[in-house]
C-alpha cells in the first residue's frame, strides 16, 4: 500500500507504548530500552523517507499532499450554514509541508530525548512506566500533527494532554506533583472546550471538518455568526477566538499559562521534549494550519498579537528573578511561545513557526543540559543556581553545549535565535510600518514588547548561565550548605513566610536522601547517552537558523518557500514577495542585535565569576516579590475561581450531609425497620399458626383452581383483521365469538349446511346454489373460481343441505351468490363447543363495526385514541405532535374540532385562530370518511372502526370465564383509497358508521 | 368394584382427620403422625383415580414418591423431634419458640 510508511510513524511508538506498558515491568531495563529508544528511532527514519519522498514530489512539481486513508470514522448529520449536510470524518494522516517538518522535529528531538532518558532515568524504579508514558506521547503527537481533520487531530491533541499529565505527575508519591498534573490537565480542559466549539463554528460554515476544506472555504468565514438573533461577529473571528482559546492553554499563553512552570515537576527529559520542543508548540501548529481562516479576521490576529507579546513580557520578567534551572527555563518557554504568537498575531505564520523549530533545538538543549547538571549534583525535582557554580570545568561538554544554546535563545549573531527572532521581528515591524489588514499600533505594540521581551531573554540566560557554570560551586562542602541556605532567607524576606516554606518542602522532596539542602560535593560530567543528545541539539541550535536567512536580503530562504505549500501570508509578506521598504528589515535587525547586547551585556558585567545573585535582588522588594511569585496569577485564580468552587463544593456538601444523607437514606431505613417490625409480629412461633396459614393457602389455590381466567392479548390489529391470543391454564379450553354477533365461532367443521331458497321461486326455475364457508378462526380467501361448486335445485327440494367443502375449516361464515332468492342460512354443528386452539384471526366486515373511534398518532409513542359522537371533540395543540402551536398562550380558544355531521361523515375543523402549525394558521376545514386516514398537519388522524370480541374459557371443573374486548381497527392510510378493496372496506364503513351513530 | 366415590370419600375423611390432628394437637409426634396421614389420603386419591386411565400408570407411580419423601420427613421430623425433646425434656411444640423475633 502506498505512503504505508506514514502509518508506521505512528504504529511504531504506540505499539512500542503498548508493550512497555503491559510487558515492562516483567522485563528487564534492557528489553525496555530497546523497544522504546528503537521504535522512536525508527519513526524518525520513516519520517525521514516520508520527508524525502516530499521533497521529490515538490521537485517534480506536484502540489499533491502525501496521504494515508485508514477509516471512516463516523458521519454526522448537522445543521451547517448550508441546511442539514452530512459530514464524514474519515481518519486520515496526511503529509504535507507544515506536518513534515513537524514529524521530524518530534521523531528526531524524540529520540535524543529517549536516549537521554536512559541515563537520566536509570535509577528509576518506574523505568518501564516512564517509557511507556514516553512512547504514548510520541504516538499521540504525531496523530495530531498528521491528522487532517480536526476530530482526529483532537485525539492527538487530548492524548498529549493526557501524557503531559502523567508525566508531570510521573513521581505520584509527592502530593505537589500530583497535584501539578491536574493543574495542567484542568488548565488544558478549559482550552480544548474553546476548540471543540471552535472546530464546530469551522464546520458550520465549510460543512467539513478537514483541515483542506475548512482553509479552502476559509472566504466564506465572513458570513456574520449571530448567537440568540444578535450578530456578534463572522464566523472567522468566533471560531479564530475559539481556537486560540485552545492554544493559549495546551501552549501556556496569558491567561492559561500558569500550568506550564508547575508542569517542571515532571523528570527533565519530559520537560525538555514535552513542555518545550513539541507538545506546547502545538497551539502554534494550530494557528499555522488554519492560517487562511485566521487571515479572515483582523480581530483574532490582533488578539493573537497582543496576548502572545503579553505572554512574551509577562514570562521574561518572571524569569529574571527566578532561582531555580527548570523554573527559568520554564517561563523562557512560556515567553519564546509568546514570541511565536505574537509573530502569528501578526501575519507571519512561516517565521512564528520558524521559531518553533529552532525553539525546539536549543530549548530541547537548554532543558537537557540543565538535567545533566542535576543528574551530576543529585537534584530530582529542581536546582537552585545559587547553590550551584563553577560548573564550567565540572562538566565541560554540558558547558559548552549550554553555552551555544543560551547564545541562540539571547540571539547571538548567526545562531538558530538569532534568524528565527530576527523574522519575528520583522514580521512586527513590516505590519507596523506598513498597511496590511491588521492596524498598525498592533504592529508597534508587537515591536517594543518583543524588543523588551528580547533583552531580559538574553539577560536572564546569561544569568543563568554565569551563576550556574561560572564562580566557585558553592556546595562543594557540606558546611557550605548552611551558608547558602541563610542567604536563601536573606533574599526572600520580602516572601511571605508560607512561600518559602514551601519551596523548602519542595527541596526536600527532590533532594531523593541526598542531603538535607546541599548537592553532592564532587559533581561529575554526565554518562554518554546524555551528553550525546546534548552535542547534537547544540550543533543544530548553531545551524539550524541558516535554512531561514530573512530573504529581504536577497539571502536563501528554503523555510519560507518550503512553508508557503502550507500557510497563508499577508500580502507583502509571503516568503518571495519583493521587499520594497527595507525600514522593517533594518529596524528588526537593530532591535535584535541591540536586545542581544544589551541582555547579555548587563548579565556578564553583573554576574560573571560571581557567588551571589546581587542584581535582581536590588530590585524593590515589593516588586521583585511580585515578579517572583508570577504576577500572583495562581493567587488571583485562588481567590476567585478556585473559592467560588470550593464554595459551590461546600454547600453541595452541606445539601448531601442534610438533605441526602439524613432525609433520602435515613427515611427509607426507618420506613424499613418499622415495616420489619411489623412483618415480624405474624412470626409468632407457634407451629400451629403457621399450619393454619398452610391450609388457608391451599384452600386458596384451590379456589383458583376452581374458576378459569381468560387472558386474551391482542398480537396485530390490520385494516380488516385481527389476531388474538388467550393465555393458556391447566385443563383450559376456549371459544370465539370473534365478530360478537352473538354465535360462538365453532372451531370444529359445522356438519351440515342447511339452505332455505325463497319462496318466490318458480316450479320452472332452477337454480344454482353456491355455498362458499370460510373459516373464521384462520380465515382463508373467498375462492374465485366457483364453478362446480354448489349443485342445481329446484323448488321441488326447496332447501338445499350441503356438507362444506373440505378445504373450507370451520365456518361460520357463507356466501351465497344470488343471495335475494335465499331465505335463510342456517348450519348445523357441533354445538356451541369449545376447542384447544388458543389464537384466532378474524377479518371484519364493515356490519361487524360496533362503534368508530378518533385515532391521533403523533411521530412517536402510542396514538391517542377518543370516542367520536355529534357533539364536538376538542383537541389541543399537544395532542397533534411536534410543529402546532397556539396563536397566543393564554387563549381560551377551542383549537380543534372533530364531530360526526349528518352525512355520517368526521369533520375536522381547526379553528385558525388559535391554533398554527409551523407559525401558520390552519384554515381548512375537511372530512374524513370512516375507516380512512388523513394528515392534519404531520399527525396521522383516521377514523377508526371499533369491533368487538368475546371469547370464553373453560377449565375441567365446568366453570367459564368470559370476557370482551374492544379492537379498534387500524386502516393503513393507502389502503383507503389506492385499491378497490380498501375504497369497498371505506365505503361499507361509511355506511355503516352512518347506522351506529344515528 | 368399588365405586370411585367411595375411596375420594375415605380419602376425604383421611385427610380430614390429618388436617385437623395436625392443627389441634400439641403433641410434636401426634402432629408427624396427622401428616402422614394426610400424605397417605392422597395416595389414595392418585391410586384411585388412576384407574379410570388403563393405559397410564403415573398416578400410581407418582403415589411411590410421595410414600419415599414421606419417608425422609419422617426421618427428618423425627430427629428434629428428639433435639426438641432434648432440648425441652418435652414434645409440646408450644413450648418450641425459641426461635419466635
Amino acid at each position: 500500500m502506498a505512503n504505508l510508511g506514514i502509518l508506521w510513524i505512528v504504529l511504531l511508538p504506540l505499539f512500542g507504548a503498548i508493550i512497555n506498558g503491559m510487558a515492562g515491568r516483567f522485563t528487564s531495563k534492557r528489553v525496555v530500552s530497546v523497544i522504546a529508544v528503537g521504535s522512536v528511532i525508527g519513526s524518525f527514519f520513516l519520517a525521514l523517507n516520508v520527508f524525502f519522498d516530499l521533497t521529490d514530489l515538490r521537485a517534480a512539481g506536484s502540489e499533491a499532499n502525501l496521504t494515508f486513508d485508514l477509516w471512516r470514522w463516523f458521519e454526522l448529520s448537522v445543521p451547517t450554514v448550508h441546511g442539514v449536510t452530512e459530514v464524514p470524518v474519515d481518519v486520515r494522516f496526511v503529509v504535507d509541508e507544515l506536518s513534515s517538518v513537524m514529524l521530524l522535529v518530534i521523531t528526531g528531538i524524540g529520540s535524543l530525548i529517549h536516549i537521554y532518558s536512559l541515563g537520566y532515568m536509570h535509577d528509576d524504579d518506574g523505568f518501564a512506566r516512564y517509557f511507556a508514558y514516553l512512547n504514548l506521547f510520541m504516538a499521540s503527537m504525531l496523530i495530531l500533527v498528521l491528522a487532517s481533520s480536526f476530530p482526529v487531530m483532537f485525539v492527538g491533541w487530548e492524548g498529549v494532554g493526557l501524557c503531559s499529565y502523567l508525566l508531570i505527575g510521573y513521581w505520584y508519591e509527592t502530593p505537589a506533583y500530583a497535584a501539578a498534573g491536574r493543574k495542567a490537565f484542568i488548565a488544558n480542559r478549559i482550552g480544548d472546550f474553546g476548540v471543540i466549539v471552535g472546530m464546530l463554528a469551522l464546520m458550520m460554515v465549510s460543512g467539513s471538518f478537514e483541515f483542506e476544506a475548512i482553509n479552502a472555504a476559509a472566504p466564506g468565514m465572513q458570513r456574520p455568526f449571530t448567537l440568540g438573533g444578535a450578530e456578534i461577529g463572522t464566523f472567522a473571528t468566533v471560531a479564530g477566538l475559539f481556537i486560540f482559546l485552545g492554544c493559549t492553554g495546551k501552549s501556556a499563553q496569558v491567561p492559561l499559562f500558569v500550568w506550564l512552570p508547575d508542569a517542571m515537576a515532571g523528570p527533565t527529559p519530559v520537560s525538555a521534549l514535552i513542555h518545550a520542543a513539541t507538545m506546547v508548540t502545538a497551539g502554534v501548529y494550530l494557528c499555522c494550519r488554519i492560517s487562511p481562516v485566521l487571515l479572515e479576521s483582523s480581530v483574532v490576529l490582533s488578539t493573537i498579537a497582543i496576548v502572545g507579546t503579553l505572554t512574551a513580557l509577562i514570562a521574561a520578567t518572571i524569569a529574571v528573578v527566578q532561582k531555580e534551572m527548570k523554573k527559568i527555563l520554564a517561563y523562557s518557554t512560556v515567553s519564546q511561545l509568546g514570541f511565536m504568537f505574537a509573530a502569528v498575531g501578526v501575519g507571519a505564520f512561516a517565521a512564528g513557526f520558524f521559531h518553533v523549530f529552532t525553539h525546539a533545538f536549543f530549548k530541547a538543549c537548554l532543558f537537557l543540559g540543565a538535567g545533566s547538571v542535576m543528574h551530576a549534583v543529585g537534584a530530582h525535582g529542581d536546582a537552585n543556581i545559587l547553590k550551584l557554580g563553577g560548573m564550567k570545568d565540572r562538566m565541560k561538554v554540558t558547558r559548552w553545549t549550554f553555552l551555544i544554546a543560551t547564545a541562540a535563545i539571547a540571539g547571538f549573531p548567526l545562531t538558530a535565535g538569532f534568524f528565527s527572532k530576527d523574522e519575528l521581528l520583522f514580521g512586527a515591524a513590516s505590519v507596523a510600518m506598513g498597511d496590511v489588514l491588521i492596524p498598525q499600533w498592533v504592529g508597534w505594540f508587537v515591536l517594543v514588547g518583543l524588543f523588551l521581551a528580547a533583552t531580559m531573554t538574553a539577560f536572564y540566560m546569561y544569568r543563568l548561565y554565569y551563576l550556574t557554570f561560572t564562580g566557585d560551586y558553592r556546595s562543594a562542602e557540606k558546611a557550605e550548605g548552611g551558608d547558602d541556605h541563610a542567604h536563601d532567607e536573606d533574599e526572600d524576606d520580602a516572601h511571605d513566610d508560607d512561600h518559602d516554606d514551601a519551596h523548602d518542602d519542595a527541596h526536600g522532596h527532590d533532594d531523593h536522601g541526598h542531603g538535607d539542602h546541599g548537592y553532592r560535593p564532587r559533581p561529575k560530567e554526565s554518562e554518554i547517552s546524555m551528553t550525546f543528545p546534548l552535542m547534537v541539539l547544540a550543533f543544530g541550535a548553531l545551524v539550524v537558523g541558516f535554512l531561514g536567512m530573512p530573504h529581504a536580503l536577497h539571502l536563501p530562504n528554503w523555510w519560507g518557500g518550503w512553508m508557503s505549500g502550507s500557510m497563508g501570508n499577508l500580502p507583502g509578506m509571503g516568503p518571495h514577495d519583493h521587499v520594497e521598504n527595507m525600514t522593517p528589515v533594518y529596524v528588526a535587525m537593530g532591535l535584535g542585535l541591540l536586545a542581544f547586547f544589551i541582555g547579555c551585556g548587563v548579565a556578564t558585567v553583573k554576574y560573571r565569576d560571581k557567588n551571589e545573585d546581587t542584581f535582581t535582588t536590588a530590585l524593590p522588594k515589593k516588586l521583585y516579590a511580585f515578579l517572583f511569585d508570577k504576577w500572583r496569577f495562581d493567587e488571583f485564580y485562588g481567590a476567585t475561581i478556585l473559592r467560588f468552587n470550593r464554595g459551590l463544593a461546600v454547600l453541595a456538601g452541606r445539601i448531601d450531609q442534610s438533605f441526602v444523607d439524613a432525609l433520602l437514606t435515613k427515611a427509607p431505613a426507618w420506613i424499613a425497620m418499622r415495616l420489619g417490625w411489623l412483618f415480624t409480629r405474624i412470626q409468632v412461633g407457634v407451629v400451629h399458626a403457621y399450619g393454619l396459614v398452610l391450609v388457608v393457602g391451599m384452600f386458596g389455590v384451590g379456589w383458583w383452581f376452581l374458576y378459569p381466567h381468560a387472558n386474551v392479548e391482542i398480537d396485530s390489529v390490520g385494516a380488516e383483521s385481527a389476531n388474538l391470543t388467550v393465555g393458556r391454564g391447566l385443563g383450559y379450553e376456549f371459544r370465539f365469538d370473534l365478530d360478537g354477533d352473538g354465535n360462538f365461532d365453532v372451531p370444529d367443521q359445522p356438519s351440515r349446511v342447511f339452505i332455505d331458497l325463497a319462496d318466490d321461486i318458480t316450479n320452472q326455475e332452477a337454480m344454482r346454489v353456491v355455498a362458499l364457508v370460510r373459516a373464521a378462526i384462520a380465515p382463508t380467501e373467498w375462492p374465485s373460481d366457483r364453478s362446480g361448486l354448489g349443485a342445481l335445485i329446484d323448488r321441488e327440494h326447496k332447501v338445499y343441505e350441503m356438507a362444506p367443502p373440505t378445504e373450507a375449516l370451520p365456518d361460520l361464515r357463507l356466501a351465497l351468490e344470488r343471495a335475494e332468492r335465499v331465505d335463510e342460512v342456517r348450519w348445523e354443528n357441533a354445538g356451541e363447543a369449545f376447542g384447544t386452539q388458543t389464537n384466532a384471526e378474524l377479518r371484519f366486515d364493515a356490519e361487524d363495526y360496533q362503534g368508530f373511534a378518533l385515532v391521533v398518532g403523533v411521530l412517536r409513542g402510542e396514538p391517542d385514541e377518543y370516542e367520536l359522537g355529534h357533539e364536538p371533540l376538542l383537541l389541543d395543540e399537544s395532542r397533534l405532535g411536534p410543529g402546532w402551536s397556539r396563536a397566543q398562550e393564554d387563549e381560551e380558544e377551542i383549537p380543534v374540532a372533530i364531530w360526526i355531521n349528518e352525512d355520517g361523515e368526521v369533520v375536522v375543523k381547526p379553528n385558525s385562530g388559535a391554533v398554527r402549525y409551523r407559525g401558520e394558521a390552519m384554515e381548512e376545514e375537511f372530512t374524513i370518511a370512516a375507516g380512512e386516514a388523513a394528515f392534519f398537519g404531520r399527525a396521522p388522524i383516521r377514523v377508526a372502526p371499533i369491533v368487538e370480541t368475546v371469547v370464553e374459557v373453560r377449565n375441567a371443573f365446568g366453570n367459564v370465564d368470559r370476557e370482551t374486548i374492544a379492537i379498534t381497527l387500524n386502516p393503513a392510510p393507502e389502503a383507503t383509497a389506492t385499491n378497490s378493496q380498501g375504497a369497498r372496506t371505506a365505503t361499507q364503513a361509511a355506511a355503516r358508521l352512518a347506522e351506529v351513530t344515528r | 368394584m368399588v365405586d370411585l366415590n367411595a375411596y375420594l370419600t375415605l380419602a376425604s375423611l383421611l385427610f380430614g382427620i390429618g388436617a385437623i390432628g395436625f392443627l389441634v394437637r400439641r403433641n410434636a409426634l401426634i402432629q408427624l403422625m396427622s401428616i402422614e396421614l394426610m400424605l397417605n389420603s392422597v395416595n389414595i386419591v392418585l391410586v384411585a383415580v388412576n384407574r379410570l386411565h388403563v393405559d397410564n400408570h403415573v398416578g400410581q407411580i407418582f403415589s411411590f414418591f410421595v410414600i419415599a419423601i414421606a419417608a425422609a420427613e419422617a426421618a427428618v421430623g423425627l430427629a428434629i423431634l428428639i433435639a426438641l425433646f432434648r432440648l425441652h425434656k418435652s414434645v409440646d411444640t408450644d413450648t418450641a419458640d425459641t426461635l419466635k423475633h
